[in-house]
């Protein structure tokens, strides 16, 4: 009998170790095939993208809504010298713009309220307490707004123009001209 | 038997031990995690209103590991309870399994969120592949007070409707945006959700 108990022994632990290992690195490994899917879909680094009206034909995630319109930026802060700027462009119904990161985790969401809305992400380095930062260097922004028809999706279509997620912010336009006296 | 086929047996038990260890383990972890395909689904929850399960710690990272590996798997990218809340069911008000041959009476009335919809969604959680243009009803269409839809494979004379067509075992996803916080407090008592009725099923079994 003493035999067997080194073999069950050794059974016991790398069923607990492969257990615990799988359930851990699940997110990050889905997340993973997720953005490298986006990738070879042609959905840019550090810029948003405007996915198809979501229907049976086009779905790319498990359990989209077809009554939203999603844009989505991946971003990578090893490709990046500093901070990103992402801005929502105002839409007059439901939207938000929600950060996840390399684990799957939501770490932050802003409600567009009919406004539009700009946050500064971080990469994982410390900066100051105040500042928005990822946890992890990849990661997936997710812009939706509530468009169930198609005639509210071809207007998100011109609004989503005016997203943006980049590593370089175009300056303010400049002030219009007072006219001259 | 000699030394070395002693030995040689030994080992053989070890290696054994360690695949049939690494493989139940990681299989019971992918199971346990709704990560085999049509395994788990989004319908196990901690929250159970009348069918609909929710766990309130989705997308957060106060989720547990195998809630986040599920979540990952049949809800990638979905919104922290601040923003949206997810009610799943795969079975009807008597308690058995939806699916497509049947024909279903989905009831509710005023949501306590500011924008709700119900949708419908296969085994593999993926809308099912029809091109019917009904697999999701909003509180746009259905108004703000009491409301019904068939859920059926083909569309109903008249009325709100979903299509179940090449849906097979399917299941109902029920969002919730910008809810009320009493809502997370107590949802038991701040919602009350969708019904859902068996009307009839092909073969003629109700």
């Amino acid at each position: 009998m003493n035999r067997w108990i080194g073999p069950f022994a050794t059974a016991a632990v790398a069923g607990l170790a492969a257990h615990v290992y799988t359930v851990q690195a699940a997110p990050a490994f889905i997340m993973g095939r997720a953005m490298d899917a986006m990738e070879q879909r042609g959905v840019p680094l550090h810029a948003f993208s405007l996915a198809p009206r979501t229907t049976p034909q086009t779905q790319t995630v498990v359990r989209p809504s077809p009554d939203l319109a999603y844009s989505v930026c991946r971003y990578d802060f090893d490709q990046l010298d500093g901070p990103l700027t992402v801005r929502m462009a105002a839409w007059d119904n439901y939207s938000s713009v929600s950060f996840f990161d390399g684990e799957t985790n939501n770490f932050l969401t802003v409600r567009g309220d009919g406004k539009a809305r700009e946050v500064v992400l971080h990469g994982p380095a410390p900066v100051s307490s105040r500042a928005h930062r990822s946890p992890t260097t990849k990661g997936l922004i997710l812009i939706r707004r509530l468009a169930p028809t198609q005639a509210d999706y071809d207007r998100v279509t011109g609004v989503s123009a005016s997203d943006l997620c980049t590593a370089d912010p175009s300056p303010a336009p400049p002030p219009a001209l007072e006219p001259q006296p | 038997m000699s030394e070395t086929g002693r030995k040689s047996r030994r080992g053989l038990a070890y290696g054994l031990a360690l695949v049939i260890g690494a493989v139940a383990g990681g299989g019971s972890a992918l199971a346990l995690s709704g990560l085999f395909p049509g395994f788990g689904a989004m319908s196990d929850g901690t929250v159970n209103l009348d069918g609909w399960k929710a766990d309130f710690s989705t997308g957060s990272e106060a989720a547990d590991a195998y809630t986040r590996a599920r979540i990952a798997r049949h809800g990638l990218l979905a919104l922290a309870r601040t923003e949206a809340v997810y009610f799943t069911r795969n079975t009807d008000d008597q308690g058995e399994r939806l699916r497509e041959g049947c024909r279903y009476r989905l009831s509710g009335g005023k949501m306590p969120a500011q924008w709700w919809s119900v949708t419908l969604y296969d085994a593999e959680s993926r809308l099912p592949m029809n091109t019917d243009g009904a697999l999701s009803l909003d509180a746009s269409r259905a108004g703000e007070e009491a409301w019904s839809a068939t859920i059926a494979p083909q569309a109903p004379d008249e009325g709100l409707w979903l299509s179940s067509q090449g849906g097979g075992q399917f299941d109902l996803t029920l969002r919730l945006y910008v809810t009320e916080a009493r809502l997370i407090k107590d949802p038991v008592a701040t919602l009350t959700p969708p019904r859902v009725e068996r009307q009839d099923c092909a073969g003629g079994a109700a």
